[in-house]
């Protein structure tokens, strides 16, 4: 394992061509992208794996995420993804591997750990608690108190979510009522917001689009666009939609089998290219699936 | 009750052009009905008044002072039994193992004061650490081990009311602290202008008993402060914000960083609290010590009914002390009012139950409606 990342490889250039390489490859063993790195990324990810027992949800995963940066993460159903992010954001521990964050390794206990390490996360549909108010939610363990009995603060939570909402450009008209009663969008947007309102700088955001028509699936958008302009945080987020990824993000992540196999600024990929390494990967899974079906019929046979 | 809110609909006072949208709604009659049926304990609050009125129209002494003091024994104990209980269900688990503790505690509370020589408090004040402790044990097989809380809890119920029945030999012993001292007194009357001087017997309880359980209003001041401050600590502190939060989405809370299992076990050990509490009071009051373990199941599915009734979910989520004091108060209003209507013993279980459907029907009914008016 590496022991000293900061003094490895420099600036990352030759991803692109690397991962070319590596596709050409037949044995999903040999395409992982090696960890890279250079002085100013905030987090670097090496050689993560993480078992469930019999199954292996993350072999050997390599990332590294500079400031500012938002980085699209895709990735089949299963390929480890939200594993992935779980790790990051304290809730799961990693069975080997390192982590660095600001250039200091991390390892956190928990997910209140993390968050005083200033990772946040978006969790696909868990995020939110239905019964609670909006501006609970937008609180929930960041709650503001009165003095001196630590009795919650309500009123002023009520103003300072609504502040919050208002500056990030998230409409919703009654922040008192239960987010049961708000639509998929409204929730996804508040949750998001949730993460925004704290003071983190790495923002994790697993699939934000989901559940969400165009016109609030734009609002997510473009606040993650207002974020990156401001550039204080920086965010990885899964996606599905290749539109979104080349829209949204500097730079994209690919895993497949549990590792990072394809990594490239979206500025020198296409909707067409990563199409193509999807296709690419059903077509070699059908042929496995396939070879492996002939093997038993084999052996049947004989 | 839509008559009485109806009738009001005439005097209706003119609004001013600003209250246009208040205008809308009907009489102040019924904007004070629909601001009660808002509240989660609105439809109980109702039904327990329409009891109420229902048991005064029939027996002239169900609004008296004396029934009132008869009443309170039926339903204070209830109400801090529930109280407790609440905090479990909110969570979505239940906790069967408070008629276990209410036995065990008083038990143990003797030993300790009789037996090891420990003293009044300091034994009341152990024996409710020692249920404390089973609270734990339960919160930590439910949230940890993750055994499921009826299975736990059920396990924790035979087994503290079977080691009450090792502990006290099944026998059963005068309260310590409990006893009452009786003295004569000399009281004079005036009867036709002349004044006649006749003995009289008073009854006097130490401090002690009158604190806990034993006086008259003990248990109701216990509860009302119980019920107030577990209110506000559902209402207005992290610890209740959490509870909810669990109760609703326990994996969303844990993800947001929400240290589920501590609150959990956190909640257990108060319900396990409030039952400990109760057992020695209605020990006090009724200064024997009574290891009965089929009058403390009965308890127990009391004081989980009272919860359920004053408008809290067994699915968890969502839930309210005061309802749970109000839904106490139903029980208690109908065991009295059917005792007084002169109801025949064998047939008071049989009312009970058809009563508590009947009232969660209309909470049920009166809930739907406060969901579709959007309140």
């Amino acid at each position: 394992m590496v022991a000293d990342p900061g003094s490895a490889a420099g600036p990352a250039d030759g991803g692109g061509t690397e991962a070319e390489a590596k596709r050409a490859g037949v044995d999903p063993a040999e395409k992982v992208v090696p960890p890279r790195s250079s002085p100013d990324d905030v987090l670097r990810v090496e050689h993560i794996s993480k078992r469930f027992g019999p199954v292996t949800a993350l072999r050997d995963v390599n990332l590294h995420l500079k400031k500012g940066e938002v980085l699209g993460l895709l990735g089949d159903n299963g390929a480890g993804k939200s594993t992935l992010i779980k790790i990051l954001s304290g809730f799961q521990k990693p069975d080997g591997g390192q982590m660095f964050l600001h250039g200091k390794p991390y390892a956190p206990k928990s997910v209140d750990d993390a968050r005083a390490q200033g990772i946040e996360t978006v969790y696909q549909d868990l995020a939110l608690i239905d019964e609670l108010s909006v501006y609970h939610n937008l609180f929930l363990r960041r709650e503001r108190l009165l003095k001196p009995f630590p009795l919650l603060a309500n009123r002023q939570m009520k103003k300072e979510a609504r502040t919050a909402l208002d500056e990030i450009g998230i409409n919703i008209p009654r922040i008192d009522v239960a987010v049961a009663r708000l639509s998929g969008g409204q929730r996804q947007a508040i949750a998001v917001a949730r993460t925004v309102n704290g003071d983190a700088d790495i923002i994790l955001l697993d699939e934000p689009l989901a559940a969400m028509g165009a016109k609030e699936g734009a609002q997510i958008l473009d606040l993650v666009a207002r974020l990156k302009e401001e550039g204080k945080v920086s965010i990885i987020m899964i996606l599905h939609n290749y539109v979104h990824v080349l829209q949204a993000c500097d730079r994209v992540s690919m895993i497949q089998d549990g590792a990072i196999a394809y990594d490239k600024p979206t500025a020198e990929t296409s909707v067409e290219e990563l199409t193509d390494i999807v296709v690419n990967e059903y077509r070699r899974a059908r042929e496995e699936t396939h070879e492996e079906a002939e093997a038993a019929k084999a052996q049947q046979a004989g | 009750m839509a008559s009485v809110a109806g009738g009001s609909t005439a005097q209706t006072p003119p609004v001013k052009a600003g209250e246009s949208a208040r205008a809308r709604r009907p009489s102040v009659g019924r904007q004070l009905l629909e601001r009660i049926l808002s509240l989660r304990e609105g439809s109980i609050i109702v039904v327990t008044i329409v009891t109420a009125i229902y048991f005064s129209a029939n027996t002239s002494s169900f609004f008296t002072g004396d029934n009132f003091k008869t009443l309170l024994p039926y339903f204070a104990p209830f109400a801090i039994l529930a109280a407790g209980e609440v905090f479990v269900m909110i969570l979505g688990e239940i906790d069967l193992s408070i008629g276990a503790l209410y036995l065990f505690a008083p038990i143990l509370f003797y030993k300790l004061d009789a037996s090891a020589g420990l003293g009044l408090v300091p034994s009341v004040i152990v024996a409710l650490l020692v249920c404390a402790a089973v609270g734990a044990i339960n919160g930590f097989f439910v949230a940890v081990v993750e055994i499921n809380s009826f299975v736990t809890t059920l396990a924790t119920l035979f087994a503290f009311e079977g080691l009450s029945l090792i502990v006290s030999h099944g026998t059963p012993v005068a309260t310590p602290g409990a006893a009452q001292h009786t003295t004569t007194v000399n009281v004079t009357h005036v009867v036709n202008e002349h004044k006649i001087t006749l003995p009289e017997q008073v009854h006097h309880i130490s401090t002690f008993a009158s604190v806990f359980g034993g006086g008259v209003y003990s248990e109701l001041i216990w509860a009302v402060v119980i019920v107030i401050v577990l209110q506000i600590v559902l209402t207005f502190t992290r610890w209740g914000l959490y509870t909810v939060a669990i109760g609703s989405n326990k994996l969303g809370a844990g993800e947001a960083g929400v240290s589920v299992k501590a609150i959990m076990i956190r909640n257990y050990v108060l319900c396990a609290l409030t039952a400990a509490l109760v057992g020695i009071f209605e020990a006090v009051r009724a200064a024997t010590v009574q290891p009965d373990p089929a009058g403390a199941n009965e308890i127990l599915f009391l004081a989980v009914a009272a919860g359920v009734i004053g408008g809290t979910l067994l699915t968890g989520g969502s839930g309210t002390v005061v309802g749970a004091l109000i839904g106490a108060l139903f029980l208690g209003v109908l065991k009295d009012g059917l005792i007084l209507q002169g109801v025949n013993a064998n047939y008071l279980l049989f009312y009970t139950g058809l009563a508590i459907i009947v009232a969660m029907t209309v909470n049920v009914y009166v809930q739907r409606r406060r969901r579709g008016h959007g309140g």
